[in-house]
C-alpha cells in the first residue's frame, strides 16, 4: 500500500521567523525517506478551510508582532473552529513559540493590554515588559519520549490551565515561564513548544512520533516506522547536550 | 584637559593591547575612555567641528560600503578614518576617534566614517550629529541579541526625527522598510534598475514583504534578492521612490549585494562632490575588506573568504560562488556572541537551491554536526531505499577546523578556487589560520 500524509504549514511566510522551516523539512525527508509520500500544502493568508480540512499534520511556526497581528485578522471564526475542531479530533500538529501562545487564550502585554488568542489550548502567556528579561538559550528538557533539545527566545510567560499537560520539565533552560519548570503543552496530538533549533532536525524521535500519529490518525492502524539512519542528528543532538553539561 | 588625560590612557591601553597581542584593541581603550567620561564622543565631535562624519547602518554591507567610500575620497586627496570593522558599538566609535586623534584631541582628518551596529544607531546619534548616514538594509540577524526587524526600525525612525537639517540620509530605496523612513534633512535613495540581477522567486528567508504603511501584501515589479526589488502596494499607493540612484561602477566585487554597496558609496561620494571620473578609477583600485571576498593565496591554490552571517548573506553568498562556478566549498558555522548563539538561521538558507552544482561540501566549526544535518536534509533523495537517506557523498565533515582547511585546500585543483563561508568569529579563526596571525 501507499501511504501518503499532507503536511499543513500554517502561514509559512509570516509565521517563520527563527528557521521553522526546518520542521517541515524534517518531517518531509523522514517521510520520503520511508517511502510515504509527503505532500507539503502551504497554507498562506487567506487559504481555504477545504484546505486546511485536508491535511494529516499541522505545524505553525513563530512571527514577530506585526506579522502575528496580520494573522489574527486572516483567523476567521470559521477557520478558528476548524482549526478547533481538528486539533480536538487529535489531528498532530506541532505549535512553535509564537504559535504555540497564539493557540492559547490570551496574552497579556505588560501595560494590561489583552490580545485574545484561538482560545483552543487552555493556557495563557503574559508579558512582563521591558525591565525582565527575555528568556534565550539553549535548553534541555526530559519528556515521556526521551529529551528534546533546542533553543528559546521569547519574552512572554506561558502558564498553563487545569485542561492541559506541559510537554516535559526542564533539565535546563527557562521553558514556558521560568518559574514552574514546565515546558510546552500537549494536548491529544498537538504540541506546543517554545524550542527552536529548529526541534525537529535535532530530536528526529519527536519528528518520528508526530508521523505515526497521523499515520496511524489516517489509517486508523498501528504504524512501526522504519528506523532510519540518525547518526548525524544525534550528534548534533548531543552537541546541545554536552553544552549544557548533560549527559545522555 | 579631562579627554586629553583620557586619549593618552587610551592609546596606551591600545598600543598594550596590541604589543601583547590581547585582542579587543579596538574597543578597549573607548570602553575606557567612556567609563572615564561618558560624553568623550560628544566633545571630542564638538571639539572637531571641521571633520565631517558620515555613520553607514545596516544588517549587510557596513563595512565594505565604509571601505568602498573610504578608497574613493582617500583617492582624490581627503585624509580619512574608519571604526574597524566589527567594532561598531559606541566603545568602538570612541576608540577609533581617540586612537586618531592628537594629544590635544584634534583630529587631523577630513571624514571620519563609522559603521554602526544596528542596535547602536540611535544610542550612537545621541552622541554624534553626523553630515551623512547611510541606511543599506534590514534582514532577520541574531534574534537573540538585535530583536526582531520591526523593533529596530521603530527605534531608527524614532532617533532619525530628532535630526536637523545638517544631516543628509542616503537611503536604500529597494527596501521597503528602509525606503519607508522619512525625517526633516535632505534624502537621497539608492537602488538597482537592472535586470540583470533579477531574481525569479522570493528566498525563503524574507522579512519585509509587506507594507510599512499599511500593512498589505507588497506587489514586487522585480526581486533582486531577499525583499530588496521595485515594489509597489496596491492598497495604499506607497511604493519604491521614482528619483533613485541606480548606476553601478564595476569593481573586483561579485554579488548583487555588492552592487548595492557600491551604488551607495558612488552616491555619497557624488553628492560630498567627488568626480564621476574619480569615483571610477579609485573604485578599479578598490581591495576587499577582510573577509568580505577576499582572496588569500595558498600552495598555489587561491582561497575565497565570503562572510555569511545570516540568511540573507548565506543566500547572498552562495548566489555568488555559484556564478563563479564554485566546486569546493567549506561552510563553517560558530555559535559564539558575534555569531549568534542561535544557529536555526541556516534552515532559513536555501541550500537546496545551490549545493547540487558543488563537488565537495565541507563542514566544520562549533556546531559542525547542525550544519552537516542541514546539508543532509537539504541534499535530494537519490531514490526511496533507506540506505539512500544516508548524506549526500559530497559531505565531508571536521569537527577540527585546521583540518577542514588543509584538506578542503589539498582536494582543491590546483587552478581553481576554494570558497570558504563562514559565519563572523569562523571567519576570524579562518583568516587566523590561512594567514597565521590574529586580527583583533
Amino acid at each position: 500500500m501507499n501511504y501518503k500524509l499532507t503536511i499543513g504549514w500554517l502561514y509559512p511566510e509570516l509565521m517563520s521567523t527563527y528557521g521553522d522551516r526546518g520542521n517541515i523539512i524534517s518531517l518531509a525527508k523522514r517521510c520520503e525517506w520511508r517511502n510515504i509520500e509527503a505532500e507539503v500544502r502551504r497554507l498562506e493568508l487567506g487559504f481555504k478551510i477545504e484546505d486546511l480540512k485536508k491535511c494529516d499534520i499541522l505545524f505553525m511556526g513563530g512571527a514577530q508582532d506585526k506579522q502575528q497581528s496580520i494573522v489574527s485578522h486572516d483567523f476567521s471564526t470559521q477557520k478558528i473552529k476548524t482549526l478547533k475542531r481538528m486539533i480536538e479530533d487529535g489531528i498532530p500538529g506541532l505549535y512553535i513559540c509564537g504559535a504555540y501562545q497564539f493557540l492559547g487564550k490570551y496574552y497579556k502585554e505588560a501595560d494590561g493590554t489583552i490580545i485574545k488568542g484561538l482560545g483552543i489550548l487552555d493556557l495563557y502567556t503574559e508579558s512582563r515588559g521591558k525591565n525582565f528579561k527575555r528568556l534565550i538559550g539553549n535548553i534541555i528538557i526530559e519528556t515521556r519520549i526521551k529529551k528534546l533539545v533546542g533553543f528559546e527566545n521569547h519574552g512572554g510567560r506561558t502558564y498553563l490551565g487545569k485542561n492541559i499537560k506541559p510537554l516535559g520539565t526542564i533539565v535546563k533552560g527557562f521553558g514556558n515561564n521560568g518559574d514552574d519548570k514546565t515546558e510546552g503543552a500537549m494536548y491529544k496530538n498537538s504540541f506546543g513548544s517554545y524550542l527552536h533549533g529548529p526541534i525537529l532536525p535535532k530530536n528526529p524521535h519527536f519528528a518520528d512520533l508526530l508521523i505515526q500519529l497521523s499515520l496511524k490518525k489516517k489509517y486508523k492502524q498501528p504504524f512501526s516506522l522504519a528506523k532510519l539512519e540518525d547518526t548525524l542528528e544525534w550528534k548534533a543532538h548531543e552537541a546541545i547536550a554536552n553544552r549544557l553539561g548533560i549527559g545522555l | 584637559m579631562l579627554n586629553s588625560i583620557v586619549v593618552i590612557i587610551g592609546k596606551i591601553v591600545s598600543s598594550i593591547s596590541s604589543s601583547l597581542k590581547l585582542g579587543h584593541g579596538s574597543t578597549w581603550p573607548g570602553h575606557i575612555a567612556l567609563s572615564i567620561n561618558k560624553n568623550f564622543i560628544k566633545e571630542i565631535v564638538k571639539q572637531n567641528s571641521s571633520l565631517k562624519i558620515i555613520l553607514i547602518a545596516g544588517t549587510n554591507g557596513k563595512t565594505t560600503t565604509g571601505k568602498l567610500i573610504q578608497t574613493i575620497l582617500e583617492h582624490s586627496g581627503k585624509k580619512v578614518f574608519q571604526n574597524e570593522a566589527g567594532a561598531n558599538l559606541l566603545n568602538g566609535i570612541a576608540s577609533s576617534m581617540l586612537l586618531h586623534s592628537n594629544l590635544l584631541c584634534k583630529i587631523n582628518y577630513d571624514y571620519g566614517i563609522f559603521e554602526v551596529d544596528e542596535a547602536a544607531l540611535p544610542l550612537a546619534l545621541k552622541e554624534i550629529t553626523p553630515d551623512y548616514i547611510i541606511l543599506l538594509n534590514l534582514f532577520r540577524d541574531q534574534l537573540d541579541r538585535y530583536g526582531e526587524v520591526n523593533t529596530i526600525v521603530k527605534n531608527w525612525q524614532i532617533a532619525l526625527k530628532k535630526l536637523s537639517s545638517k544631516t543628509t540620509l542616503v537611503l536604500n530605496s529597494d527596501d521597503p522598510q528602509i525606503a519607508h523612513l522619512s525625517n526633516v534633512t535632505p534624502i537621497f535613495y539608492f537602488g538597482l534598475n537592472d535586470k540583470k540581477f533579477e531574481q525569479a522567486k522570493h528566498q525563503h528567508a524574507v522579512d519585509s514583504t509587506y507594507c510599512p504603511n499599511c500593512k498589505s501584501k507588497l506587489y514586487y515589479h522585480t526581486i533582486y534578492y531577499s525583499h530588496l526589488g521595485d515594489w509597489e502596494c496596491k492598497n495604499c499607493g506607497f511604493k519604491r521612490p521614482k528619483d533613485i540612484f541606480s548606476t553601478p561602477l564595476s569593481t573586483k566585487l561579485d554579488g548583487v549585494y555588492n552592487q548595492y554597496n557600491i551604488l551607495a558609496a558612488t552616491l555619497t561620494t557624488k553628492i560630498i562632490g567627488i568626480s564621476q571620473d574619480s569615483i571610477k578609477s579609485a573604485l578599479g583600485s578598490f581591495v576587499p575588506a577582510f573577509g568580505r571576498q577576499e582572496a588569500i593565496a595558498i600552495n598555489g591554490r587561491i582561497v575565497k573568504i565570503l562572510l555569511s552571517k545570516n540568511p540573507t548573506s548565506f543566500n547572498e553568498s552562495l548566489r555568488a560562488i555559484k556564478n563563479l562556478n564554485a566546486k569546493n566549498v567549506l561552510f563553517v558555522l560558530n555559535d559564539r556572541i558575534p555569531d549568534g548563539r542561535d544557529v536555526s538561521w541556516i534552515w532559513d538558507v536555501d541550500f537546496e537551491d545551490y549545493i547540487d552544482t558543488f563537488n565537495i561540501i565541507s563542514v566544520s566549526g562549533d556546531r559542525v554536526y547542525d550544519m552537516a544535518v542541514r546539508i543532509k536534509y537539504a541534499s535530494k533523495t537519490q531514490n526511496s531505499k533507506l540506505k539512500s537517506q544516508n548524506y549526500n557523498s559530497k559531505l565531508k565533515i571536521y569537527r577540527n577546523l585546521n583540518d577542514a582547511i588543509t584538506n578542503s585546500v589539498k582536494s582543491t585543483p590546483g587552478d581553481k578556487t576554494l570558497y570558504i563561508l563562514p559565519t563572523y568569529s569562523a571567519m576570524l579563526e579562518v583568516r587566523k589560520i590561512l594567514i597565521g596571525k590574529k586580527i583583533l
